[in-house]
């Protein structure tokens, strides 16, 4: 009895510094987005006081107005959803055929070598690639063009080709057959029967393509120039007064518009997402 | 895998001269199929770092194509010359050093609170979760409210302790522990979501069984649990390795290095791609940028090569089996 009576006090007392921990360590992860939306509404002198002032005095809800009337805000966003979702789509797609081939066609001479090259591609780190890749385009004069996304969706990427190939393996093998009696060429039965029944992969792949090129900060500011620029570079660059200085309540209404369409994604489609990061490695 | 060859096997015993059309067949359709990649391979990924490589051999500025020299190893010989990269070096091992290994303990905490069935996980997953959905650009805008030196909450916190208000200069002077703050914020709930997958993989009869003959909880985190993780821990390993060295964004956005030409980036977090980054674009030494930049993968593939040679010490081998 005491000994059953200890164990229960011991599970008790875990229990709560297990939700302690987990309550605190929400707070502290909160925190940032919690402060970004608060100071968006502050006037900059109100932005950092000692002692701090936690809530504005008044909620300045024109720091939202200015965004949009201070830049191109709406162009930019607009721009850079078209990207994002064109470039998500088309390497969607062709990572789905290509991981289609890998998985149906193992009996195929080569696939076995490929498959390995598409896993060393993971581990090559993207800066080596990115430098030489850029001075490539700027000598093809296709820098300050969307052409080095677009080339690129059009290769596929080696995380959603994984991903993709993962997925069709577990595929039965009768209703590739089954549809090849009924008459259909290899492409029809990726088109009309693996492609649809991968809808879980598509939308896995594809918020991981939007997040990517919407949150970009690096490839825009190494290949656009400001007419042509995405939103991550005008967020760190344009919010400036005539004389060069910050101004930081005003970018950070931006920041919370920015980061707004990534959170609504996140709470409807969260189940793909996280079991694409489980599935591939990859990060949001 | 396998049921597809047999398939493949019978059928050719079956009819001889027409397999083979039909093996040929599959053979066009399955290149034709990965053909995009292979040509986004050869153009986009072989071709530019060949084109690195050629170009690290050279004293290409970027506008010199006509009079552009071979310089053989010069600009291998001058990485090792250079004090600011081996300045640089001892900095991004201090920023590996300072993050990876709390970002995995935190994250493999915090997976371990929540695979015990917890009221709400789902809810704290998906907090957890949040912050590595949240773009460096916007990270780093919202941590300058509380890293700011003048005021920031952390100081105007640690301020109210002490006499004097403190001026800390955390995106300066001492930007390593801040900029670990930022990035361990973005990592953990990635970190977590990785573990916690791998240990819902974990059979429960696993630990009852351990239960029944007596085990204590820390001993069946010791004994099975972690070993069982080790392959997961070995993977988050490498990948953060890789990461660490290539780590730009951060000290880039935090210093506003390119955002304004001329502003140098403080010595704390002068990581080694920052370096290579100023080479590259701030001095358009393509050369010897490019030469930094092979040395890095270098670098990188010797790392990967040490901890995948280390794994037979540490990793539990058995579980990859029960994995697939």
């Amino acid at each position: 009895m005491d000994a059953q009576y200890r164990d229960l006090m011991m599970k008790r007392v875990n229990r709560f510094f297990g939700y302690s921990l987990l309550i605190l360590t929400s707070l502290i992860l909160i925190a940032p987005v919690f402060f970004m939306v608060i100071s968006s509404l502050k006037v900059d002198a109100e932005y950092l006081t000692y002692p701090i002032r936690v809530f504005p005095s008044t909620p300045q809800w024109r720091n939202y107005q200015l965004v949009f009337i201070m830049t191109p805000f709406a162009k930019v966003a607009l721009r850079t959803a078209v990207l994002a979702l064109s470039t998500a789509t088309l390497s969607a797609l062709i990572s789905s055929m290509v991981g289609f081939a890998f998985a149906r066609y193992n009996d195929v001479k080569g696939n076995k070598q490929l498959f390995g090259l598409v896993i060393a591609m993971l581990i090559v780190p993207f800066i080596v690639i990115l430098i030489p890749q850029f001075i490539l385009y700027a000598r093809l004069k296709l820098t300050n063009t969307y052409w080095p996304w677009i080339l690129g969706a059009l290769a596929g990427s080696p995380y959603n080709i994984f991903m993709f190939r993962q997925f069709f393996l577990n595929f039965p093998k009768e209703l590739e057959d089954a549809a090849e009696i009924d008459g259909c060429n290899p492409f029809q039965i990726y088109w009309r029967i693996f492609l649809p029944n991968a809808k879980p992969v598509i939308a896995t792949v594809m918020i991981f393509g939007f997040i990517n090129v919407w949150g970009d900060y690096l490839m825009p500011s190494i290949y656009l120039n400001a007419s042509k620029t995405l939103l991550g570079v005008t967020l760190a660059t344009a919010f400036k007064n005539p004389q060069g200085i910050d101004l930081k309540t005003i970018s950070l209404a931006a920041s919370v518009i920015y980061i707004l369409p990534l959170i609504i994604v996140f709470f409807f489609g969260q189940k793909q997402i996280l079991k694409g990061v489980v599935t591939s490695g990859l990060k949001g | 895998m396998e049921s597809g060859i047999t398939a493949n096997q019978l059928e050719r015993k079956e009819s001889g001269q027409r397999t083979l059309t039909r093996n040929q067949r599959r053979t066009l359709t399955f290149y034709l199929f990965v053909s995009p990649w292979v040509i986004g391979f050869v153009l986009l990924g072989i071709f530019p770092l060949l084109v690195g490589l050629l170009t690290s051999f050279t004293n290409y500025d970027g506008l010199n194509l006509d009079t552009v020299k071979f310089v053989g190893l010069g600009n291998y010989a001058r990485v090792f010359e250079d004090p600011d990269v081996s300045f640089s070096l001892v900095r991004t091992i201090l920023w590996g050093l300072a993050n990876l290994p709390l970002w995995l303990v935190l994250s493999f905490l915090l997976a371990l609170i929540l695979n015990q069935d917890v009221k709400g996980s789902g809810f704290f997953r998906t907090i957890f979760y949040l912050p590595s959905l949240i773009p460096i650009t916007a990270a780093v805008t919202a941590w300058r409210i509380i890293l700011e030196k003048n005021f920031g909450m952390l100081n105007a916190s640690i301020s109210r302790f002490t006499p004097e208000p403190v001026a800390i200069g955390w995106l300066s002077d001492y930007s390593l522990p801040g900029m670990t703050s930022i990035a361990i914020w973005g990592g953990l709930g990635y970190g977590m979501v990785i573990f916690l997958a791998g240990l819902q993989g974990i059979p429960d009869e696993l630990k009852e069984a351990a239960q029944i003959d007596g085990a204590n909880s820390w001993q069946v985190f010791r004994h099975i649990t972690l070993p069982l993780m080790t392959p997961v821990i070995f993977f988050q390993l490498v990948l953060g390795l890789i990461g660490s060295f290539q780590q730009l964004n951060l000290p880039l956005l935090v210093t506003k290095v390119g955002i304004a030409a001329s502003s140098v980036p403080p010595r704390p977090i002068y990581l080694y791609m920052i370096h290579t980054y100023q080479q590259i674009f701030t001095s358009g030494r393509y050369g010897y940028g490019t030469a930094l930049l092979w040395m890095l993968f270098i670098g990188i593939l010797i790392l990967t090569w040490i901890v995948f040679w280390s794994e037979k010490y540490w990793v539990y081998s058995g579980a990859s089996e029960g994995a697939n």
